[in-house]
């Protein structure tokens, strides 16, 4: 009997008892499925932080402020009493403002414009923002935003720039006026329309009124999935005075002038920042800022991105190991089920090869189309995430093509043992079965 | 010796140059049972010749049953020669035997053994598709035709009765063109008429010059026979030619023309 014909019976062996058929295929459809989708959604999130990485450029500071790590543990050992005083500055700039949602804030305006001041060789620009959530509303049109307080070099510094009208001017951050530029999804939100060009339209941020004086070009999806669209920016000083009431800043970005320069950037910004809070060693333990590269910051995250998907592979291929099992365990059923019918096969001319062949035949389609339905359904619930979500999820050609043999593989391996047991049935024995 | 000569002077003068198709030699089946040794089969000797149509019978744990799977090739014997054919099968492997049960042999059994969920064209393909022969179905259609079943192509075996099922089988034993047709209690589980129309199959073959072997404890259906040979504890005990044998057509033509007459002689009713 050739392979053909050996196809042929084995699909007439599962068609005639579909449901249990179907229910077997679906431990393997989940888990193929699964494998699909998290690897598409690790791809997706991988190329999202890349793309990002791009976007920025690679010569970019962050730095942020920290309460410093031992500080307390210092304490206990007496040591100074400079702890003391900067503790209790925590508390009352805590208390004071609360802004940004970090639990304290040290930075000021005056610390980023010393910094791009002071250092002209190593450091381009620095933008120093304040970021708090806010309620904005037009006419009848009521939502929520995130707004940003931001200097004239903020497009400069993080990639921006203006579609219509114009951005923050020193003008507007000196008297803290009342203007800002806004995302294309903030006139989506105001007017349903992302294409409204709100500029000379007032609109209120949390109850005050602002004059829009510009519109930010569209950014799209950021690296972590957030609408980079989804903002308002206002003068960082009115953002500081009017809406947070604090005299802190969140944090500021810095663009070094090159990438080389970026590790002379960061220690001098490091000591200047020490020498202005009047730190004590040792450091990095004592600093009340934490400074990172943007690419550090990305590897770090895509170093996430890929641990979760490895993860969540191990956790799918634990569950295709299952389906496997529960191949096995049915393949074991239908051959003690059958034995009969494989004792009138061997009694007409059927030879063990045969009857191995026809067993292992089934529990591969079983497994191979289980795979067929299971990549698809990857596939759907990866769009789906993609349109429904905004996930960005990207199906990996490899990944398919590795399921898909996994899965066969699963099937022959865990269909070998209920085989092999019809294939060594003595005819006799297999006709006398009841 | 004796058995023989006297089969022979009985047999038709045309049959004593011929080979033997089963030569069965001093054959020996032992099974262990525990720690008991059952002797199933106990310096057994059968000729059957090409042709021959042959009951055997005896009472159960006679060895009857063994001796069909011996021959049938399910099972070899523990000691002892068998030639089916001119070949000798007692020590051949799996693989050997199964060519040998496709090519040689077409079983019938007193269950029937069909493939359930499968029609009766697809059963009698499957010893065709096992023996990679080509066009298996018309091959199967000729068989189907040739037991009565022309017009029952696609049925599935719980669509036929009893008799039907058991006429597929035949067709399914047929379809390979084997030297031998080996059936075991075939009327087994049937009504009288019915096993006489299974019957009346068996002896038409028999007539086109096909060997059948029968494992049978009626003695009726032993009387359709030509040969009846006669077992008992692992041995035989008996040999003879079928006298006054009982040819199915006959029994047929007579069960009806009975059934005809009570049905005259019940509906109208009788004035005197």
């Amino acid at each position: 009997m050739n392979l053909l014909e050996s196809m042929r019976v084995a699909l007439r062996g599962l068609a005639s008892n579909k449901m249990r058929t179907a229910l077997t295929m679906l431990g393997i459809i989940i888990g193929v499925a699964v494998v699909i989708l998290v690897v598409a959604i690790g791809q997706g999130a991988q190329k999202n932080v890349e793309d990002a990485v791009n976007s920025l450029g690679t010569n970019m500071l962050m730095i942020w402020p920290e309460r410093s790590r031992v500080r307390l543990t210092a304490a206990t050992h007496s040591s100074t009493s400079t702890n003391t005083t900067s503790t209790n500055s925590t508390s009352s700039s805590s208390a004071g403002g609360g802004g940004g949602g970090q639990s304290d804030n040290r930075l000021t305006l005056d610390d980023a414009k010393l910094i791009a001041q002071n250092f002209p060789k190593s450091i381009a620009a620095v933008a120093p923002q304040v970021r708090s959530n806010v309620q904005i509303r037009m006419g009848a049109n009521n939502s929520t935003t995130s707004v940003i307080g931001a200097t004239p070099d903020y497009p400069f510094v993080n990639n921006a720039s203006v579609d219509r009208g114009r951005f923050i001017s020193d003008y507007d951050i000196n008297g803290s006026l009342k203007v800002a530029v806004c995302g294309t999804t903030i006139a989506d939100k105001l007017t349903n329309d992302p294409t409204t060009d709100l500029t000379g339209q007032t609109i209120s941020i949390n109850n005050q009124d602002y004059t829009v004086v510009g519109m930010l070009a569209p950014k799209g999806a950021g690296a972590f999935g957030q609408d980079q669209d989804d903002i308002i920016i206002v003068p960082i000083t009115t953002a500081m005075h009017r809406i947070l009431n604090t005299p802190y800043i969140s944090f500021m970005s810095v663009r070094c002038t090159t990438q080389k320069m970026m590790p002379l950037a960061q220690e001098e910004i490091a000591d200047f920042l020490r020498a202005r809070h009047h730190l004590q060693p040792p450091f990095p333990d004592n600093d009340d800022f934490n400074i990172r590269s943007q690419t550090e910051l990305m590897a770090r995250q895509e170093s996430i991105a890929t641990t979760m998907t490895s993860l969540l592979s191990a956790v799918a291929i634990i569950s295709l190991i299952v389906g496997g099992i529960g191949i096995m365990n049915i393949m074991l059923v239908s051959v003690t089920e059958r034995t009969r019918e494989i004792g009138i096969r061997k009694a007409i001319g059927a030879t063990p090869r045969d009857i191995l062949l026809q067993f292992l035949i089934e529990a591969s389609i079983i497994s191979i189309l289980g795979g067929i339905f299971g990549i698809l359904l990857g596939i759907g619930c990866s769009n789906l995430m993609s349109s429904i979500a905004h996930w960005n999820t990207i199906v990996n050609p490899t990944a398919v093509v590795v399921a898909l043999i996994v899965s066969a593989g699963v099937g022959l391996f865990f269909g070998i043992y209920p085989a092999n047991k019809a294939a060594g049935l003595h005819p006799i024995d297999a006709l006398r079965y009841e | 010796m004796l058995r023989t000569l006297k089969r022979n002077q009985k047999q038709a003068p045309t049959e004593v140059s011929k080979e033997p198709l089963l030569k069965l030699r001093d054959i020996h089946k032992t099974y262990i049972m525990g720690d008991q040794e059952v002797r199933a089969l106990d310096g057994l000797d059968l000729d059957v010749y090409p042709g021959e149509f042959v009951a055997i019978m005896g009472p159960s744990g006679s060895g009857k049953s063994t001796l069909m799977h011996i021959i049938g090739c399910l099972d070899v014997p523990t000691e002892g020669s068998y030639y089916l054919d001119g070949v000798e099968v007692a020590e051949m492997d799996d693989y050997e035997l199964a060519r040998i049960r496709n090519q040689k042999i077409g079983f019938i059994f007193q269950g029937f053994n069909l493939l359930a969920r499968t029609t009766a064209l697809e059963n009698v393909e499957l010893p065709l598709l096992y023996g990679k022969k080509k066009d298996r179905t018309d091959r199967a259609i000729d068989a189907l035709e040739r037991v009565g079943l022309g017009d029952r192509l696609d049925h599935r075996p719980n669509e036929l009765s009893g008799g039907q099922q058991q006429r597929v089988a035949i067709a399914r034993a047929i379809a390979s063109d084997p030297a031998l047709l080996l059936a075991d209690e075939p009327t087994g589980n049937l009504a009288s008429q019915q096993s006489e129309e299974i019957m009346q199959i068996f002896q038409e073959l028999n007539d086109e010059g096909r060997t059948v072997v029968m494992v049978t404890h009626e003695p009726d259906i032993g009387q359709h026979c030509k040969r009846i040979v006669h077992i008992r504890d692992g041995r035989v005990v008996d040999d003879e030619q079928v006298q006054e044998r009982l040819i199915a057509s006959e029994v047929l033509a007579q069960l009806k023309a009975e059934r005809e007459q009570q049905q005259a002689s019940r509906s109208p009713v009788p004035v005197s």
